[in-house]
């Protein structure tokens, strides 16, 4: 079996401080510092992701589950994989191409909007200098973002969602050792 | 020329010693030996333990010398201990009519199968202070042992169908309220894990007021029994449970009253209470304010303080009110500051204006008719 | 540092389920999200929030500064200080600009924050609507359906009764135009600092079991009304010690006939200016 973390404490933490901002400043790629190993398919980056945030008290739904990956994560986190999408607090997306709905997906209730799933996607690369426009909270004026490898409908189903903000579901990119997040409340600018 | 005072870290440094010092008192005197705590301050470690949430005389012990007394401050070292030990697992429901019983009183029978048992128990002592010396206690041995098997009363009505039948498989998984938020309406689990680790203090008023009209729900004392239970694990390599341990436990069961009501039958319903150690106050505490939180499951008008969950459950955690309580001794002079300055303008101002009328304050009926306008949405909600 | 416990105290699952919270607290601008809090070493209404907070968010590499009532050297301050330069072993300054993270009671540095600092707020009460209406459940659907009417007529009859709306701190914020927020109880001369703050803010009520945030560049807007626009505290003095005429002031009385003087209540902002003063 692969291992984990080489030190679980101080990794752990400093890929969350990369998280935490890359959440706080949404399509903004950061670099997370300490990549683990990972069985296929799940990517490195996905993988310290999941090392960072899961334990035994969260449920991980897998796109392409395997043997491999489910006994690394159970090893390694504890976590208790789940078979619907809708019962996961993390769901790992290695092919984007085929990914379900996002209507799938927990997006919290009225009273409890953080009863909602995040999702990681493992993406195949970002460009700064390309792509769409974002904004809302995090971002000062605009940021710019062009995501590989994303289907086009992904973003047609995040439109529909933003309608029942707070409600929502919140999305870690990840690629080579970057990650970007895009929260619920990031809107797309017209182009 | 005035100078900002400095030096909170040398405070502090004397303060510690000065506490030292205190807490100590007189070093001629030899200081408590923990076993000495945990043989002869065993109800006081008993309440520490039970709501420290943690199992540990000797510990529970540590904390009372440790907080020279205060009860309160020793629960507070034990539960901040108590949160940096790792889980292994949880254990099986507790058997406690299994339990080895070394007192049990019934106050609806005259006799039961088993017996009334008194064993120690501060009731019949007369509370005439003991000047002098202890005299060491001889005590009689009883010519027959206890009964081996004590049926819980409950259960001899039970057979009657006469009280609620509670299904033991039939209540969710519990939630652990030290690793999850209090969340409303709380189930009764939830309520009771609370009450559990409530201030026995806050508890005992509460379910007073419910004897005084206040949620009166005519209590009996169906049975108060204390002793010994096993504790089993079941771990899940072994794949059956194993004694890991015993522990002294007070149980408390109350039959109250029910005219029926929520399409439930006229019959007797439950109230209960669970402590460690011998706390049979906080156990019968804990059992009137579990019935009185059951309001709303039977039906029954919700009036009264020690029936509103969200009231008692939010402010029975001495650990809690304490601190919030006593965080008022920390400076606020920034707020202070700010309050200040708006007074002196609103004073200025009603010095001005003194002569003319104020305009009426609209708030109360506001609040009423958003309360209806809330319920009316909540309704719509429920429906859709 | 203290070798029997973990790094900053907690467990790694107490500082995952904190760090889980903390991300969705960021996603959801200032909505409450419930967590486990824990017993900490400290009494809860004394920080405990903001300390799990921190707890959370520490490393190695950070350099921590705890303030209260912009104070460093409040005893409060001090022990929390003490407390994670004891089980984390972290650097700690008492200058805003040298600090990563700044664990703050009552108040908002006036130097202006980076966008590599966080700061965190100790919280007693997160819920802004909570002396208007005791029960949680109520308030949590207020929030769900966005009702604040219950708030704005709290304000409208201050204005009406006094002529001026009657809250000097903790005044309620609307986060993202979406979620009526605590600000903690800053005075509210501190409540523009929060609109659009280069550095992100973490809110912990551990007492109350709920975490929230305000990400970096976010509209914060202190309820007001048309007609009576929000106004921060202002001050006839300057400070007695700096000479600024920007800054919060604390009122010191310094003889038994009561005579006043106001010095600024941020000391470290403070003793930097008189650090530049010619002498």
């Amino acid at each position: 079996m692969l291992a984990a973390f080489a030190d679980p404490v101080f990794d752990s933490q400093r890929n969350f401080r990369e998280l935490l901002q890359a959440m706080a400043r949404p399509m903004q790629p950061r670099e997370l510092p300490l990549l683990p190993p990972s069985p296929a398919p799940i990517a490195p980056a996905a993988m310290a992701v999941l090392l960072t945030l899961c334990d035994t008290t969260t449920a991980v739904w897998l796109q392409q589950p395997n043997e491999e990956a489910a006994q690394h994560l159970r090893f390694h986190t504890g976590t208790r994989l789940v078979e619907k999408p809708a019962e996961a607090d993390f769901a790992l997306i290695s092919e984007p191409a085929s990914m379900p709905p996002l209507e799938a997906f927990a997006h919290g209730d009225m009273r409890y909007p953080d009863r909602s799933a995040s999702l990681i996607v493992q993406v195949a690369g970002f460009r700064t200098d390309a792509g769409a426009r974002f904004t809302g909270p995090g971002i000062r004026d605009s940021a710019q973002l062009s995501i590989d490898g994303l289907p086009q409908r992904f973003w047609q189903q995040r439109a529909a969602m933003a309608a029942l903000l707070p409600l929502g579901i919140d999305v870690y990119f990840v690629s080579a050792n970057h990650v970007a997040a895009l929260p619920r409340t990031t809107r797309t600018l017209e182009s | 020329m005035y100078v900002a005072v400095k030096g909170g870290e040398q405070a502090i440094a004397r303060s510690l010693e000065l506490l030292a010092e205190a807490r100590r008192g007189d070093t001629a005197v030899p200081e408590l030996e923990l076993a000495q705590i945990r043989q002869q301050l065993r109800l006081g470690v008993a309440r520490v333990m039970q709501e420290g949430s943690l199992y540990d005389e000797e510990l529970a012990a540590l904390a009372i010398r440790q907080a020279a007394g205060d009860m309160l401050e020793a629960i507070f070292l034990l539960r901040a201990y108590r949160t940096t030990l790792p889980r292994f697992g949880y254990t099986e429901a507790l058997d406690t009519t299994a339990m080895r019983v070394r007192r049990r009183v019934s106050g609806t029978f005259k006799d039961v199968p088993g017996g009334q048992v008194l064993g120690p128990t501060y009731d019949y002592t007369q509370r005439l202070l003991e000047f002098g010396p202890t005299i060491p206690a001889t005590v009689v041995e009883a010519e027959e042992p206890l009964a081996a098997s004590m049926p819980r009363v409950l259960d001899l009505l039970d057979a009657e169908a006469l009280i609620e039948r509670i299904d033991a498989g039939s209540d969710p998984e519990p939630i652990d309220l030290t690793r999850e938020p209090l969340m409303f309406p709380a189930d009764r689990a939830t309520r009771m894990q609370n009450l559990a680790r409530g201030d026995e203090g806050f508890l005992l008023g509460m379910a007073y007021s419910t004897q005084r009209g206040y949620a009166e729900s005519h209590p009996f004392a169906g049975e108060i029994r204390m002793g010994e239970v096993d504790v089993l694990v079941c771990p899940e390599e072994l794949g059956f449970a194993i004694e890991i341990g015993s522990i002294t436990l007070t149980e408390c069961q109350m039959i109250n009253q029910f005219h029926g009501g929520n399409g439930l039958p006229p019959q007797f319903t439950r109230g209960y209470g669970l402590s460690m150690g011998e706390s049979e106050r906080k156990a019968m505490s804990m059992a009137l304010v579990d019935r009185s939180l059951r309001c709303d499951e039977l039906g029954e008008t919700s009036y009264a303080p020690a029936q509103n969950q969200e009231f008692v459950l939010s402010h029975s955690d001495s650990v809690e009110a304490s601190g919030f309580v006593q965080h008022l001794k920390l400076p606020h002079y920034v707020d202070f500051q700010a309050e200040l300055s708006l007074l002196r303008t609103l004073s200025a101002q009603h010095a001005r204006t003194a002569n003319t009328p104020i305009a009426e304050p609209v708030v109360k009926e506001h609040a009423v008719a958003t309360e209806q306008a809330f319920d009316q949405r909540l309704s719509v909600e429920a429906q859709s | 540092m203290t070798p029997s416990y973990n790094f900053a105290f907690l467990d790694e699952n107490t500082k995952r389920m904190l760090r889980r919270a903390l991300l969705k607290a960021v996603a959801i601008p200032g909505y409450q999200v419930p967590f486990g809090s824990r017993e900490m070493p400290l009494p809860y209404g004394w920080g405990t929030g903001g300390i799990q907070v921190t707890a959370a968010l520490l490393g190695p590499d950070d350099v921590l500064k705890v303030i209260d009532q912009g104070a460093d050297d409040t005893t409060n301050a001090v022990n929390i200080r003490r407390f994670f330069s004891r089980v984390a072993g972290v650097a700690t300054t008492e200058r805003t600009s040298e600090a990563s993270v700044i664990q703050t009671r009552h108040r908002i540095p006036e130097t202006s924050l980076r966008e590599d600092q966080i700061l965190v707020f100790q919280v007693p009460e997160p819920e802004p609507l909570r002396t208007l209406e005791p029960r949680e459940a109520e308030t949590r659907t207020l929030h769900a359906l966005a009702d604040y009417g219950l708030m704005h007529v709290k304000l409208y009859e201050d204005i009406a009764q006094y002529g001026h709306i009657a809250t000097s701190y903790d005044y309620p914020v609307l986060v993202d135009g979406r979620f009526l927020t605590s600000p903690s109880p800053i005075p509210k001369f501190d409540n523009p600092k929060l609109d659009h703050s280069p550095a992100l803010m973490l809110f912990g009520a551990g007492r109350e079991k709920r975490l929230y945030a305000i990400p970096p560049y976010t509209k914060v807007e202190s309820l007001a009304f048309d007609d009576h626009p929000f106004e921060i505290q202002q001050w006839e003095e300057t400070c007695a010690l700096c000479g600024s005429g920007k800054s919060y002031l604390d009122e010191v009385v310094v003889d038994d006939q009561g005579t006043r003087m106001f010095v600024c209540s941020d000391t470290d902002y403070c003793g930097q200016r008189q650090a530049e003063m010619p002498s």
